[in-house]
């Protein structure tokens, strides 16, 4: 059964017809075109679906599309300036922390949030931040060193 | 030196589509009318199927096809061709495809797979190795004789097999003042890319193009062509972003399956894999293995011989695991000098998830149980297992297991660096050990092509087939590019990973790409360079040997002030003759062995441009539990020149954590009849960023000739070779003994320390 549902995302509001159990993931991909953000797992698992929810990561694959209304949503394209790049990406793309590139829009928002919430994050709060996100490609190090760079560079 | 020190900051070309969102990968591709694609799997081990029948899932509403083999031409495919798309009549593994169904969306497709009829008889599920090789062992493959495969003995359930004979075995062993055997018994693991696969294919006419998330859009091209009955100009793979491979998308898979459904269908259709079928379907898992070594000694610490024989579990079909015994032979004898050996290694069906190439295939497993093995002779002798390896790998000039005498080669120098860094002769807690392992892995050189072309503003375009899958190698190929021009590698854009557009090359595999696409790019650079250097000396009043091509420019050589832009160079050639270089190279030929008799199925004469590697890691024991924390990690590796740093570091980190997750915690396991029964994130675990220790990488820079571009060799599988290794050295410090199970889990470490299992 389809119902209607208000969707703020990215500042801009949308009204979408989904099935009550849709989760948000498929309506941001699917209803409004915003594949930046990755399934992976569907599963809460691996974080490639993370987005923000009033400044808050969650797993859209894991939370329902119904949930989200009223409520602020940020993808990795709402984060990304109009002109040129957000201090996490160009972080990220000068230290290498990108290969693949599937999990870095999870990964960008997990780190968005922590820095939101905690500016000058030690190492082990940068780790403890980021476990819910898994990459297999670069064994974190250089995922690491440009989160702290974006830190540092305030 | 790195070949660009100022690479450093270099910035991959696909980055900012990646950081952005804004990229594609086979997932985020809709085209008008799609439909979603959904498979039938056997979800039975072994089976004769006793009907199959599709008529009421062609009824379902929203259905547009349903196929199964009686759909698609009788053709088997693989290294050995022992398997079809479909299956048909019997079933081998639970992810085998009985049918595909297309609908209007996953609801429909889910209701159309219901409605298939599909009954069976179950058979006795072959899923014990040495039970396999048994007499009268149920075969895997009944017919297997009538299958059209080439140059392959068929033995019961022996899918390939390799032997290598070198000296006298017997006699060797009996100069020994020790000999130590040991058993290892590895689990099979999974490459687990965090992007599931997708595969979309679209009809025009008689043509179709495949939007696929391979690692080798050629082979799934050709496979495509075989099994469809198509010629090659008829089939355009294309491969938009891939969320990484690790092996996992290497090979042909289900481009037809698509491809078919799309014709049956007459629309677009997208297939997207879910995670637990990432897990279960796909013919590429690291193979399990049973590992037995027996190593003759001196007290001085020479080798004098050595016996091994190795079973790995091929799974059901032979997807491209035929080299694998070979593979795995040559990791159970490393590079060490021995000169008597003997060692047996055969591949067995089994009716489980076929094996495949996951990076470095057999390497992390037999690699483990060789090095594992190494630090018991050491012991044996009591000799540190740093002097033990210093004594006897093989240095520059000297000849390895297979007869073959290694050129400049750097594998002392990474001992000493790895050792070094760690702090090998550090004070250490009572639960706290340092272990050490050195690996190796051969380069693959093949065929493969680029073209290059400057515009008349002087940017660039590298067309090539070369394919992306994460590690950065495409991304390298402009500052390759670069180099030849005298321009930055910002002046040239890519276009990859299109069958149409550009020449064949082997795909992401075999850490290929940079020795043989490379060596394609580099080729087709310097045909303009020749071009450019002609214009400009006519320009300049000089002989063309006298132009030198450096910072956008050409100038006279001494005289820099006698110079001219690239670009105006460029727009002078887009006037008449225009600056188009194409290039493919002489693959580097194998070099033989020597004195060595290799006897099975597929297997390398000698190693082109191996290796080297030593791992050093520090953990610590948790004793209560069995938990083992990895706390340091120093990786150095011999991979010749160091072409982009940013990116080889990047895959030395990757292949490490990688390792580490095979080491302790990646496992698939398996019900006693051939069923996984953790194909999810939840209970396979991956190493996470709370879990990754630091890794400090060093390069040894040998130029290294006759190999890769500007004397390097590739990097992408090496680091994921010895880490496992390693962590089972530095436990068996603390608990006595190894744990003789891959992955050293903390059930298995604690069961030992209780005195349970271990070797």
């Amino acid at each position: 059964m389809t119902e209607p549902v208000m969707l703020t995302v990215n500042g801009i509001d949308y009204r979408v017809n989904v099935d009550m159990g849709r989760n948000l993931l498929s309506v941001l991909r699917n209803e409004l075109g915003l594949t930046g953000t990755k399934e992976g797992c569907d599963d809460s698992e691996c974080g490639a679906c993370m987005v923000l929810l009033d400044g808050q990561p969650v797993n859209s694959c894991s939370y329902l599309a119904l949930q989200a209304q009223g409520r602020s949503v940020t993808t990795v394209e709402g984060l990304t300036p109009a002109d040129g790049l957000h201090p996490l990406q160009r972080s990220l793309l000068e230290q290498g922390g990108v290969q693949c590139g599937f999990c870095t829009p999870g990964i960008i928002m997990s780190a968005r949030a922590l820095l939101d919430r905690n500016p000058s994050p030690s190492e082990e709060e940068i780790r403890i931040g980021l476990s819910g996100n898994l990459c297999r490609c670069t064994g974190y190090a250089k995922i690491l060193a440009a989160v702290a760079q974006t830190a540092s560079d305030g | 030196m790195p070949l660009l020190t100022e690479s450093k900051h270099f910035i991959r070309p696909d980055g900012p589509d990646k950081v952005t969102g804004s990229g594609r990968y086979v997932a985020d591709i809709s085209l008008t009318g799609m439909l979603t694609a959904k498979f039938l799997y056997a979800g039975v081990s072994h089976a004769r199927i006793t009907r199959l029948d599709i008529s009421a899932a062609r009824q379902v509403p929203g259905v547009f096809a349903v196929l199964t083999q009686e759909d698609v031409p009788e053709r088997r495919f693989g290294s050995v061709a022992d398997r079809t798309l479909f299956a048909k009549d019997v079933v081998r593994f639970e992810g085998e495809v009985i049918a595909a169904v297309a609908a209007v969306d996953a609801e429909a497709a889910q209701q159309g797979l219901d409605a298939v009829v599909f009954e069976y008889e179950p058979l006795p599920a072959v899923t014990d190795l040495e039970a396999a090789i048994a007499d009268g062992a149920q075969l895997v493959h009944e017919g297997w004789a009538d299958y059209e495969a080439a140059d392959v003995e068929r033995d019961g359930n022996i899918a390939s097999f390799t032997s290598m004979i070198r000296g006298d075995v017997e006699a060797g062993m009996a100069e020994a003042d020790h000999v130590v055997s040991s058993r290892y018994v590895s689990d099979a693991s999974q490459p687990a890319p965090i992007e599931p696969r997708g595969v979309l294919a679209q009809w025009e006419g008689d043509r179709v193009t495949i939007w696929s998330s391979t690692q080798v859009p050629f082979q799934a091209r050709d496979g495509v062509c075989e099994t469809l009955d198509l010629p090659t100009n008829r089939v355009r793979v294309i491969v938009p972003h891939m969320g990484g491979g690790f092996g996992g998308k290497c090979g042909f898979h289900y481009e037809a399956h698509v491809a078919a459904l799309a014709r049956a269908a007459r629309r677009p259709v997208r297939l997207v894999f879910s995670r637990q079928e990432e897990f279960i379907a796909p013919d590429r898992r690291r193979e399990g293995m049973i590992i037995e070594i027996t190593t003759g000694l001196r007290n001085d610490g020479t080798l004098t011989a050595r016996r091994a024989r190795v079973l790995l579990d091929n799974g059901a079909y032979s997807s491209d695991a035929s080299f694998f015994p070979h593979m795995a032979a040559m990791q159970t004898l490393g590079p060490y000098k021995i000169d008597n050996i003997h060692v047996e290694a055969s591949s067995i069906y089994t009716n489980r998830q076929p094996s495949g190439s996951v990076r470095a295939p057999t390497a992390p497993q037999a690699c483990w149980a060789l090095e594992s093995h190494t630090d018991e002779l050491a012991a044996a002798i009591g000799m540190d297992p740093v002097a033990f390896r210093q004594q006897n790998c093989v240095d520059t000039g000297e000849t390895g297991v297979a007869g073959q005498v290694y050129d400049e080669i750097g594998l002392q120098d990474c001992i000493r660096e790895a050792v070094s860094a760690i702090d090998y002769s550090q004070e250490l807690d009572e639960n706290e050990a340092i272990g050490v392992a050195v690996g190796w892995w051969p380069s693959f050189p093949g065929p493969s092509g680029a073209f290059v072309k400057i515009d008349s503003d002087g940017k660039g375009v590298i067309t090539t087939g070369a394919q992306e899958c994460g590690t950065g190698s495409v991304m390298t190929l402009p500052i390759l590019a670069a180099v030849e021009l005298g321009m930055e590698p910002e002046d040239f854009e890519l276009v990859y990973q299109d069958t149409s557009a550009a020449p064949y090359d082997e795909g992401a595999t075999g850490s290929q790409t940079i020795l043989n696409n490379g060596r394609a790019t580099v080729e087709a650079a310097q045909q303009i360079a020749v071009q450019l250097k002609s214009l400009a000396a006519e320009k300049l009043e000089a002989s063309p040997d006298d132009i030198v091509l450096a910072d956008g420019k050409a100038h006279v050589a001494g005289s820099p002030e006698l110079a001219v832009s690239i670009a105006d160079l460029a727009g002078v050639a887009a006037e008449g003759e225009m600056l188009l270089g194409k290039g493919s190279g002489t693959p580097p030929e194998y070099p033989s062995a020597v004195g060595v008799d290799c006897i099975g199925d597929r297997g390398l004469s000698g190693w082109v441009g191996p290796q080297f590697s030593c791992h050093a890691v520090k953990i610590r024991l948790d004793r209560e539990t069995g938990v083992v924390r990895v706390l340091d990690v120093s990786a150095a590796h011999d991979s010749g020149v160091i072409i982009n740093p940013i990116g080889a570091s990047g895959q030395v980190e990757g292949g490490v954590l990688m390792g580490i997750g095979q080491a302790l915690t990646e496992r698939t396991v398996y019900s006693e009849d051939g069923a996984q029964e953790n194909p999810a994130f939840l209970d396979y675990k991956l190493q996470t960023i709370a879990d990754a220790p630091p890794i400090r990488v060093h390069f040894v820079e040998i130029f290294t000739p006759g190999v890769g571009p500007h004397g390097s060799k590739p990097i992408a599988e090496a680091p994921n070779v010895a880490t496992a290794a390693a962590i089972s050295n530095a436990i068996t410090k603390l608990v006595g003994r190894p744990v003789a199970q891959l992955p050293m889990t903390a059930e298995r470490v604690w069961g030992l320390m209780q005195g349970r299992g271990g070797g």
